[in-house]
């Protein structure tokens, strides 16, 4: 990290936001006693109900995070694609 | 109407009590019958806070159990006679005591007090389900820290679970510093996080430690932040509007700045 970095502070250092951010993923986690396996398992369930419209997902890919909102929680789902040949 | 207030937490060590023994005292100044009770039965503190430990007779389980009668067990605070301690069992535990009979207890404190405030034992078991049965509200102390916020969180839960109504938020023992340096949770991290309504924001001050040495409630030390703090909640508690102490830190950012050369000559 350069000194200028340092001086101002990339937020993503700083402890206050790392100990929130942690903290935003673990109270829904535990409000819907969603554990790291159940987590993991939904993923491949994920992966195999879209493959049968979709040829290309990778359940390693896939990141499933539960998001504390305002009036609602979310289940935020992160599917990338690998490219079909034909589109390159 | 009497109102029944449970302070609670989760977490141990974050201030209950200490909160208990200032609003309950705060309260008391602003012309209120108060009783606090201590809820933390086998592990009672609230009486050494106060600085009443040396006046216990009689504890809250035998009141429970018929060996004394209420107002025998209830010990008057050394400055304020609208103020009224009921101590815990020291050699008793927690199944000493069911959720029926804290609400018969409370309901009979209702008859001669304004307030009633339950200092609860830290956890999510007995104590804790004794400590809010008799509740009309809840209020929970965090600190600034993951921990607590996380426990603060599933007290939520549980507070929502039992009916009690939307609990009250006291962020304790925050560091300005520390917050403008990016480095502690700020309230409004923590309020994000929790969406309860905030009644309280105390900073870190260590007149809360001299005092609590003497026995003392920090609302008297009329120059402690802490003290302030207490006497504010104290205020919304009983529906005044009061707005929000700044916790800012002058120094901040020049300290941080010096703190960041140091660091890099190291």
């Amino acid at each position: 990290m350069g000194f200028f970095d340092s001086m101002f502070g990339r937020r993503r250092d700083r402890s206050a936001q790392v100990a929130k951010e942690r903290l935003a993923t673990v109270l829904v986690d535990d409000r819907y006693k969603l554990t790291p396996e159940m987590k993991e398992q939904m993923k491949l369930d994920i992966a195999e109900v879209l493959a049968r419209y979709l040829p290309s997902v990778d359940p390693d890919q896939i990141e499933v995070t539960l998001m504390r909102g305002e009036a609602n929680d979310h289940l935020k789902a992160d599917i990338p694609l690998r490219r079909a040949s034909s589109d390159m | 109407m009497a109102r029944v207030i449970t302070i609670t937490s989760g977490k141990g060590g974050v201030g209950k009590t200490t909160t208990t023994a200032n609003l309950g005292t705060a309260l008391a100044m602003q012309g209120a019958k108060v009783a606090v009770i201590d809820a933390d039965i086998g592990l009672r503190n609230l009486d050494v806070v106060m600085g009443l430990e040396n006046r216990i007779v009689y504890d809250l389980v035998d009141v429970v159990e018929g060996r004394a009668r209420l107002r025998q067990a209830l010990i008057k605070d050394k400055r304020l006679p609208e103020l009224c301690l009921m101590p815990a069992a020291q050699t008793r535990d927690k199944d000493a005591v069911s959720p029926q009979q804290m609400i018969e207890l409370t309901n009979q404190l209702r008859q001669e007090f304004d307030f009633v405030l339950i200092d609860s034992p830290a956890g999510i078991e007995g104590g804790f389900r004794n400590a809010i049965a008799g509740a009309d509200e809840v209020v929970i102390v965090t600190t600034p820290e993951v921990s607590a916020v996380r426990d603060a969180d599933r007290i939520v839960g549980l507070v929502e679970a039992a009916e009690k109504g939307p609990p009250h938020l006291i962020v304790n023992r925050i560091k300005p510093r520390l917050v403008s340096r990016g480095e502690m949770l700020s309230v409004e991290d923590v309020l994000e996080l929790l969406a309860i309504n905030l009644i309280g924001i105390v900073p870190d001050d260590e007149a809360i430690v001299t005092s609590t040495n003497r026995g003392e409630a920090v609302v008297y030390d009329q120059g402690s932040l802490a003290g302030r703090a207490f006497l504010n909640v104290a205020r919304r508690l009983g529906g005044e509007d009061v707005p929000f102490m700044a916790i800012t830190d002058q120094q901040g950012v020049l300290e941080w700045l010096f703190g960041m050369i140091g660091r890099r000559r190291s």
